[in-house]
């Protein structure tokens, strides 16, 4: 080996060298960047919500309120208490409880569930949301999403 | 080479008058010897510091709202919540606090080289623009964190302009929008800070570098004659700059991170109000003057400093004499900045 | 090296330096100052109830505690513990609508949820009436006004309900945050055990606990679940800690009994059989309390200190049987008389009485000095045990039986003419050598008792061992007791009195008492002041 390439090898390593270093630092730089503009995935926590008493609704019957300016219906079934978001998951609209046929229906676009949710007619891809529900004693919760007060949630 | 030549078809210029242009005007530019020393250079810095203001201050936009309810808990949001938020809130912070140390070691090596004088004048005049750009920057900026000493500093800034004659009222009610400060003010320092003021410093800075580059960098005397060009070594060296700085920027905001304060509050001055540091000469000399007396001194010093480079040719004939008055002047200037400021700081 | 080359270097460790500096800032999270409060979601319901009572400015701040508390998170409303049916006791109407609301939530309206709280609960002595029982006849000594504001706020804690449940929830947990965190504070605690005749929240401020709790509570965060068998996370114990949280190997209760092994506010001392079905034992009772010291404390320390507090306990009723004695005796003999109409009494010869000087010694001996003795013993509160305790109560029983004297009692005017020190101690005694504390070598070299009867452990002995077969000490107190009883020169310290080191330090300190003694009688006794008098004898 020639001194030259000893030369020209010690010279391309240590380019490469400082040529990758500017680019890490750019690269981190350009992370911390990234991650400002993102704000962090929050993992999501829960708490348990009262939504009726059990004995306040008859079966077949629902009752529809308010959470987070969204209506929710609390339907009382033979098999035990189911609690649907209103929203319809077509377009966004929201559903009406038809009680002499026990099922929701969407005006926008004719949209059909039954007392369980299920999709019996019209557009909707999939069942209402449905949220998770648990009894203690005599009262009927929900488990919805911890929310901090203030503009950032 | 496809795209080349589809990009040629919708952009039929000269290509290789191009390349020539880019290696005449910026590969090649010839850089007198004299800027191998670094002190030489601090022109570089603000123009590095103002690129970084502008890519941290877009960056805080995303999260910053302009309203009396929101400016403080965004802020603290920015700066507790955000990730990074406190790293890009303390780059911006010490940005413009490096930036006015730049420009004043710059004001200070062109004026004691003397590169204002002739046919240099117009450079220096715009260089004075930029630099009282800068401070209109500075104090639009700090007044929308909105914290309590902010807050104060925003209505006893803004309240001097009273003190300027005749027009002096007019320009307060449309600095506040209306005779006090209010949401409009806040929302007026914003649009002033995001929306005005960088278009006239870029165009202000345009014009700087134009002419800068149509007269070629001054060369000072008593240095040997000669050029090189600005690739690489002063390529390098602006590199080096920008690492360096953001290096010490960084390290300041994790050191002495920008801090809340408490928020504003309309009803209660707090017992000790002062303007961000750079201000300080102003503040105290203010303070030992009548308000009227010292508006129209410091409105006169500004008329001095924009039009020194025609007042330094009327104060003696003599070359060398001149020279030695400038750097008194110079002198007296830098020590009773820099001798208010301590003064200021010292003293509660 | 040729400059653009030195200038490559300069990039590469100014790249190399950022790096560093942009992961350190990567990694520095800004501290949180402000905190965060949970959303709180209306509904309708409550909202009616909301906007009404803000509107008309009635108990608007009510409506703001229950935002702050976890009821608020989880939708339990207005109506949810106001609920009314028509008829029922607290049913009534808002002046502004037509919702019928119950104006007194009680107990039964909280078991909904919190069922096994409000069990335990009614399974405490903090329901018991006693005080209807045993104390009606108190009410002719104090006008019913009085009650009103006075001893019936406190005794609310066991109030029964025209729908069958006892207690008061919110004694302790406030409406309508009905926070843990204020439930916590001894304070809570302290609103009624208070004042002469238990003075717990003094006892408990003036103990190490307390101590700890006043320098360093208020950084705690008193919020804490009990409820998953998780350490202790504070520091030193409240009031709660002790009796009512649970560690590692308690659960929580409600029920302040469970852990409690002596009666040790009744008239005489005697060892729990509350609820013993729930409870068990008053052995298990004091085994879950222990098992809450072993959180902090070694069984070494607290099974001492635990005996030697029962052992003031069984020592308070020798003292009581002198006070019962006199007391039956001067009413047998006719000095002092009970209140009654006709053959109806108002007063109990040993319980209370009101007019007559030995009665009313009798009652303080008890149920004021005789409570701070045993209670100051129990929690750590020396000076309860010693000047608000021992002292009054010796000086109750040298008033009575000089009372006893005056009036004509032979007997006791034998006891007022002895010049015996032993007459100070006319009852049995307790003892245990040494302290949980330590070894002290020279402090039980100087009681009477220890260095003119011979026989003081002997007897001693005889009287801790009746105790034990009497079910008033467990085994494993006795076999405590024993091992002390043993090793008494050690534990009492007098096998190192004379020890080369000891001795030294002793003499020191007499040297330095002598010249405090020689200054205080130069700087003070024997002064005499040149200007007389004005008053002549």
């Amino acid at each position: 080996m020639t001194e030259e390439k000893v030369k020209s090898r010690r010279e391309f390593l240590r380019g490469l060298g400082i040529a990758s270093a500017v680019v890490i630092a750019i690269g981190v730089f350009f992370r911390n960047v990234l991650a400002y503009l993102y704000p962090p995935a929050k993992e999501k926590t829960y708490h348990k919500y009262l939504v009726a008493k059990v004995d306040e609704i008859p079966v077949g019957k629902a009752k529809e309120m308010t959470l987070s300016n969204q209506p929710i219906f609390v339907v009382h079934l033979e098999e035990g208490y189911k609690v649907f978001s209103g929203v319809c998951t077509h377009l966004g609209c929201i559903v009406r409880w038809e009680e002499q046929k026990g099922r929701f229906y969407c005006p926008c676009h004719q949209g059909i569930f039954d007392k369980t949710g299920v999709v019996t007619g019209g557009p909707p891809p999939r069942p209402l949301d449905e949220f998770e529900v648990k009894v203690d004693k005599k009262l009927v919760f929900i488990k919805t999403e911890d929310k901090m007060e203030g503009p950032w949630t | 080479m496809s795209v080349k030549n589809w990009l040629k078809e919708r952009f039929p210029i000269d290509y290789a008058k191009f390349i020539e242009i880019n290696e005449n005007i910026f590969m090649k530019e010839p850089i007198p010897n004299h800027l191998k020393k670094w002190y030489y250079c601090t022109g570089a810095t603000p123009l590095i510091l103002l690129a970084l203001q502008i890519v941290t201050g877009i960056l805080l936009t995303f999260y910053f709202m302009p309203s009396p309810e929101m400016a403080y808990e965004s802020v603290r949001h920015i700066t507790q919540d955000v990730r990074l938020g406190f790293w890009v809130r303390g780059l911006h912070r010490w940005g413009s606090n490096l930036m006015i140390i730049a420009l004043l070691l710059h004001m200070t090596r062109v004026f004691f080289t003397a590169s204002y004088q002739k046919p240099r004048e117009i450079n220096w005049m715009i260089g004075v623009i930029l630099f009282f750009l800068t401070l209109t920057f500075s104090f639009t900026g700090y007044a929308l964190t909105y914290n309590q000493l902010s807050y104060w500093a925003t209505t006893v800034g803004t309240n001097m302009f009273d003190a300027v004659p005749v027009i002096g009222h007019s320009i307060l009610v449309f600095m506040r929008g209306g005779e006090e400060v209010t949401a409009n003010t806040l929302t007026r320092f914003f649009t002033f800070h995001v929306g005005m003021l960088p278009p006239l410093i870029i165009l202000f800075l345009a014009m700087h570098i134009i002419i800068l580059r149509i007269h070629g960098v001054s060369e000072p005397e008593g240095y040997e004659k000669g050029y090189y060009s600005f690739y690489p070594h002063h390529f390098y060296k602006i590199i080096i700059i920008t690492l360096f700085v953001l290096c010490v920027l960084s390290t300041l905001t994790i050191i002495y991170p920008p801090g809340l304060g408490t928020p504003a509050d309309p009803t209660v001055t707090p017992t000790h109000i002062k303007p961000e540091w750079y201000f300080f000469p102003t503040y105290r000399f203010l303070k030992l003057v009548p308000l009227n007396i010292g508006i129209i001194v410091s409105g006169l010093f500004v008329v001095g400093m924009i039009f020194w480079p025609f007042i330094e040719p009327m104060l003696s004939k003599n070359k060398s004499t001149r020279t030695k008055i400038a750097w008194v002047v110079g002198a007296m200037v830098i020590i009773l900045t820099v001798g208010l400021s301590v003064w200021e700081t010292v003293v509660a | 090296m040729d400059t653009v080359k030195a200038q490559q270097w300069l990039i590469g460790i100014f790249s190399t330096l950022l790096i560093v500096i942009l992961i350190i800032v990567a990694s520095v999270e800004m501290k949180k100052s402000a905190s965060e409060k949970p959303y709180v979601e209306i509904d309708k319901k409550s909202a009616q109830c909301i906007t009404c009572h803000e509107k008309q400015n009635i108990a608007v701040k009510q409506v703001e505690a229950w935002k702050e508390s976890k009821h608020a998170v989880m939708g339990i409303g207005c109506t949810e513990c106001h609920a009314a049916e028509e008829g029922d006791f607290d049913a009534f109407k808002c002046p502004q609508s037509d919702v019928l609301v119950a104006s007194h939530p009680t107990p039964k309206d909280c078991a909904e949820c919190h069922d096994q709280e409000v069990e335990e609960f009614e399974n405490s002595k903090h329901a018991h009436q006693f005080w209807l029982f045993a104390n009606a006849d108190r009410s002719i000594f104090e006008n019913p006004i009085s009650a009103r504001h006075g001893c019936e706020q406190c005794h609310q804690i066991s109030n029964v309900w025209p729908d069958g449940s006892v207690g008061e929830c919110d004694a302790c947990h406030p409406k309508h945050s009905f926070s843990i965190e204020v439930a916590r504070q001894p304070e809570t605690c302290g609103e009624c055990h208070i004042g002469p005749d238990h003075p717990h929240i003094e006892i408990y401020n003036e103990s190490k606990h307390g101590n700890i709790f006043a320098a360093r509570g208020k950084d705690w965060d008193m919020n804490y679940n009990t409820t998953n068998n998780e350490p202790i996370p504070i520091e030193a114990p409240v009031c709660v800690t002790c009796h009512m949280d649970g560690n590692e190997t308690q659960p929580m209760t409600h029920d302040v009994s469970a852990r409690l092994a002596f009666e040790s506010q009744a008239p005489w001392s005697f060892r729990t059989v509350w609820d013993e079905e729930n409870l068990g034992t008053w052995e298990e009772k004091r085994g879950r309390m222990e098992a809450i010291c072993a959180s902090c404390h070694s069984p070494n320390f607290y099974k001492i200190y635990l005996l030697t507090a029962d052992l003031v306990n069984l020592q308070y009723n020798e003292m009581r049987r002198m006070f019962v004695y006199w007391t039956k005796k001067l009413t047998k003999d006719g000095k002092i008389s009970q209140i009654k109409v006709g053959d109806k009494t108002y007063s109990n010869p040993v319980i209370n009485g009101w007019d007559e000087k030995p009665e009313e010694l009798m009652y303080y001996a008890w149920h004021h000095e005789g409570r701070r003795f045993r209670h100051g013993a129990m929690m750590m509160g020396a000076d309860y045990t010693q000047w608000h305790g021992i002292w009054e109560l010796q000086e109750d029983m040298v008033e009575m039986i000089t009372w006893a004297a005056e009036h004509g009692d032979a007997e006791a005017q034998k006891w007022v003419d002895s010049n015996h020190p032993s007459k100070f101690a006319p009852y049995a005694l307790y003892d245990i050598p040494g302290s949980a504390w330590g070894i002290p070598t020279r402090t039980n070299t100087t009681p009477f008792l220890y260095n003119n009867y011979p026989d003081y452990w002997e007897r001693i002995y005889a009287n801790v061992e009746e105790a034990y077969k009497n079910n008033l000490l467990s085994k494993d107190q006795w076999e405590l007791w024993l091992e002390r009883y043993e090793n008494r020169d050690h534990y009492l310290g007098t096998k190192y009195k004379d020890n080369e080191a000891v001795k030294e330090l002793f003499d020191m300190y007499q040297k330095r008492n002598a010249i405090d003694k020689k200054a205080f009688n130069e700087q003070a006794v024997k002064l005499d002041l040149p200007g007389k008098p004005f008053y002549k004898k």
